[in-house]
């Protein structure tokens, strides 16, 4: 198992790298000077060169390279070209809230995905069967920021019972902060009012981008089930007369479970960058949206900064994966 | 299973005794803004932006102000000032007691401090002093003196704008932008700031002039016009300022839950020609782009009638303003085009360059409606290509494209602002004109010595009539504030200089 477990660590360390050059090359080859972006149009060319020289803009390609390879393994991530701010300090703060936005996208795209998938495959064939299937490819299509903004106009113009952007209302945030994760603080400081108003600013965005990636769990889960309904077990257990729901989610679901699991966390780690369109329709301060206004900004050390970010946590996530897999499931390893 | 019902039920009453208490803050007390804008920094030695330099506007005061409604100048900071007869030397005395909202002294050594830190730092907006300020004089507590490279007509326009406000020695530093809370000299404060989210503003107890009229001032950012009109549906705004798109804005006019104003700006758009690029650099060619132009189409296509037209760069309300570029003439436009021997067989080949995001959703179609009317005239093909914004900047700056879509927004309020940056020789390839032109220079800078308004309008006429003969720019139309309130709303002034005063909004 230590072996098992340190090899995928090996592999995982080449693949960041692997990222790391990726992005930095080409941010280098896209056009738009950072300095420029930064500086604006009126800014003197000594002024621009000054400050290339300063951000080390002005060395070789490879001295840049190098020199922010060793800033990373340091855990340098520079400072915002747009704010002046430590990028990872920022990073701090705008990933709890995407880090709460996908795991409550999670809970809602686990629960359509188990409960619609074992029922369609229990029902093999029949209107259940073939509404899954057909949702599943339907949902799939949605463009997120167009479901989001149908959600929007029901839930908030007409029947205004739910808040559109944002994680909090004016001055319903936590007084004290511990994750930044707005749900979590609010049940640690006791704020009741706080976390039934964060929970309904999580509702729309979170239904949004759970419903989007539901429909790859419907179709997992109803595939693993069908197949798991095949076996011996399940005839046996039917044989013995236990009841169909014990049959369909004790035998059935549990043993169809694992190779789910092992995607569902993939796609948490997945989601986690893929939320940007969802956080930029619900005006969301994630790190997705965080992202994409420093992209336009041309801010390399956010972009690289966000990217490693990324890159790290996705690794992580999938080593966490394959080894609890492995720990399940022995005939994994080899 | 019971007992962990019951130890929840337990847990449940446990915290619903440590229930805090409702927040006691009232509508009445807080107003919420919400905006597409962005915040990039609240230290004036940095902020350049719209929305950065309007929250400075409201955390800050200057030397001097404007009158609220009005291009007129009144004393802020200052109690009184002179200038010397050759117009280069400022001298300020400052009113009595002045504080920082953090109660350190406002006093001629944190003005030396501001500016000498402005030019040091050299941030975006730092050549509005550095280019003019030779040096500060601190003569007393409130009394110093500014002294200028040459004598500059508009200097004490930029002493209303935020480069030039104070900021406290004792927090501010000066080898660096400031990124903590602002300290501040004007009616708000910032109380919190959660970046690229919201500010919230409150009233600051330090303030010498009138107090703000509400005490709570929170901006929301919102991504785009999409997000920020429903949250307007949603009633999760008050007052919703820049920007919305033209079509929303109309449909918000005939919602009654809504009040809407549409006031002057002083902000103008321009077609920008690299006169170093073929074809461009023959201003032949730019005159018949000048006249195949409709503007007229694009205000009613692109704006719903929500923008007026421009025909110089000096906007309409300003003094200078003199509208010398010609107008539609397709005929004409035709005329000269086959006089430089294109025709349908051999037509002009040229790119049009916008950039897609920076000037809001509306900029692809003024492209292409553009290049609808080039190509109209049967002589031209155009193609249309865009870049985002950072490499917009690259492009102009590196003369890479050669006619272009750009828009202004005044830094001051004279038309020197509209006319130094485009046209003189030291200034425009910052533009990516690349225009030069000595008789426009030795006006430019006559201009900026004299002092008498009229003589100064005079040399600005010139000018323009100058410009309108070599068409470097053709200056399409200037903007219009619009504005979206829930009907207790009360107080908002739409001024020409497009400041928005939130010191002076409140709820009925």
């Amino acid at each position: 198992m230590k072996s098992y477990v340190l090899t995928r660590i090996g592999l995982s360390i080449p693949m960041v790298l692997i990222i790391l050059t990726i992005v930095f090359f080409v941010l280098r080859v896209l056009p738009g000077n950072p300095v420029l972006a930064m500086l604006g149009p009126k800014a003197p060319p000594e002024v621009v060169k000054e400050m290339e020289h300063k951000m080390g803009l002005d060395k070789p390609i490879l001295v840049q390279y190098v020199n922010y390879l060793k800033n990373i393994a340091q855990g340098k991530f520079g400072e915002s070209t747009v704010t002046g701010m430590p990028v990872i300090k920022e990073l701090m703060q705008k990933f709890p809230a995407t880090l709460e936005l996908t795991i409550f996208a999670m809970i809602v795209a686990v629960l359509i995905g188990i409960f619609y998938g074992t029922y369609a495959a229990y029902n093999l064939g029949k209107p259940i069967d073939v509404s899954a299937r057909i949702y599943s490819i339907f949902v799939y299509s949605f463009p997120v920021f167009w479901f989001g903004l149908m959600l929007q106009l029901v839930f908030g113009v007409w029947l205004h019972w739910l808040p559109v952007s944002g994680e909090a209302s004016p001055f319903m945030t936590p007084d004290k902060t511990y994750t930044g994760m707005y749900v979590v603080d609010a049940i640690i400081n006791g704020q009741w009012d706080v976390l039934k108003d964060s929970l309904n600013h999580l509702i729309l965005p979170s239904i949004t981008l759970g419903v989007v990636i539901s429909s790859i769990f419907v179709r997992m889960v109803r595939a693993n089930v069908v197949l798991t309904l095949s076996q011996q077990f399940v005839v046996a257990a039917r044989a013995r007369g236990v009841k169909e729901k014990t049959v369909l989610f004790k035998h059935a679901l549990k043993n169809a479970l694992p190779p789910i699991l092992t995607i569902m966390g993939l796609q948490f780690a997945l989601l986690l960058g893929g939320a940007v369109l969802t956080e930029v329709t619900f005006s969301w301060p994630g790190i997705g949206s965080y992202l994409v206004s420093r992209i336009h900004a041309r801010d390399f050390p956010a972009i690289q900064g966000t990217i490693v970010f990324f890159a790290i946590f996705v690794a992580i996530i999938s080593i966490l994966v394959d080894v609890i897999n492995a720990w399940i499931n022995p005939r994994v390893r080899y | 299973m019971k007992r962990l019902f019951k130890l929840l039920l337990l847990l449940v009453v446990a915290f619903g005794i440590s229930l805090p208490q409702a927040k006691a803050i009232s509508q009445k007390d807080y107003i919420i803004i919400g905006t597409t804008d962005k915040v990039s920094s609240l230290d004036p030695a940095k902020a350049y932006d719209y929305l950065s330099d309007n929250i400075l506007q409201n955390l800050m005061e200057g030397l001097v102000k404007y009158v609220p409604g009005t291009a007129k100048i009144v004393p802020g900071l200052a109690q009184k000032w002179e200038v010397s007869k050759d117009g280069l030397t400022y001298t300020f005395w400052l009113k009595k007691n002045l504080k920082f909202s953090n109660g350190d002294p406002i006093n001629a050594e944190a003005f030396k401090f501001s500016i000498e830190r402005v030019i040091k730092l050299k941030g975006e907006p730092s050549f509005l002093l550095s280019d003019i300020v030779k040096d500060v004089e601190v003569v007393n507590d409130r009394e110093f003196k500014i002294h200028l490279k040459y004598a500059f007509a508009p200097f004490i326009n930029i002493l209303a704008f935020p480069v030039s406000f104070p900021v406290d020695p004792k927090v501010y530093k000066d080898n660096a932008f400031y990124n903590g809370l602002p300290v501040s000299s004007g009616p708000y404060m910032v109380k919190k700031w959660v970046r690229g989210q919201q500010i919230e503003l409150v009233r600051n107890p330090n303030y010498h002039g009138e107090k703000a009229k509400t005490p709570i001032v929170l901006i929301k950012l919102y991504r785009n016009a999409n997000a920020l009109y429903i949250a307007l549906l949603n009633k999760e705004v008050d007052i919703a300022y820049r920007t919305l798109l033209p079509q929303q804005f109309n449909q918000i006019k005939k919602n009654k839950n809504f009040k809407t104003m549409i006031g002057p700006s002083p902000f103008i758009r321009e077609v920008v020609f690299n006169v170093k690029q073929k074809p461009f650099d023959n201003k032949k060619i730019r005159k018949a782009f000048a006249y195949a132009i409709n503007r007229a189409q694009i205000i009613n296509d692109v704006f719903n009638g929500q923008v007026s037209p421009l025909y110089t760069l000096i906007p309409e309300g300003m003094w200078g303003h003199k509208p010398v570029m010609p107008h539609y003439n397709q005929k004409k436009a035709i005329e000269i085009l086959k006089s430089l021997g294109y025709s349908k067989t051999n037509p002009l080949k040229i790119t049009l360059w916008y950039s897609p995001s920076h000037y809001g959703s509306t900029e692809a179609a003024v492209a292409l409606t553009i290049k609808n009317q080039l190509e109209a005239t049967g002589l031209v093909k155009c193609q249309l290509k865009s870049a985002e914004w950072a490499t917009y900047i690259d492009y102009w700056t590196k003369g890479v494209m050669g006619m272009f879509l750009l828009g202004w927004y005044p830094d001051y309020f004279d038309p020197d602002d509209y006319m130094w940056p485009f046209l003189a020789t030291s200034a425009s390839p910052q533009m990516g004109c690349f225009y030069s032109n000595k008789k426009v220079d030795e006006l430019l800078l006559k201009a900026r010595k004299l002092t008498d308004v009229k003589e100064r309008a005079k040399v600005y006429e010139q000018v323009q009539q100058i410009m309108a003969q070599d068409a470097p720019y053709i200056p399409l139309f200037q903007g219009k504030q619009r504005v979206v309130l829930k009907p207790n709303i009360e107080g908002v002034l739409l001024d020409p200089l497009q400041i928005f005063r939130y010191y002076l909004i409140r709820k009925k």
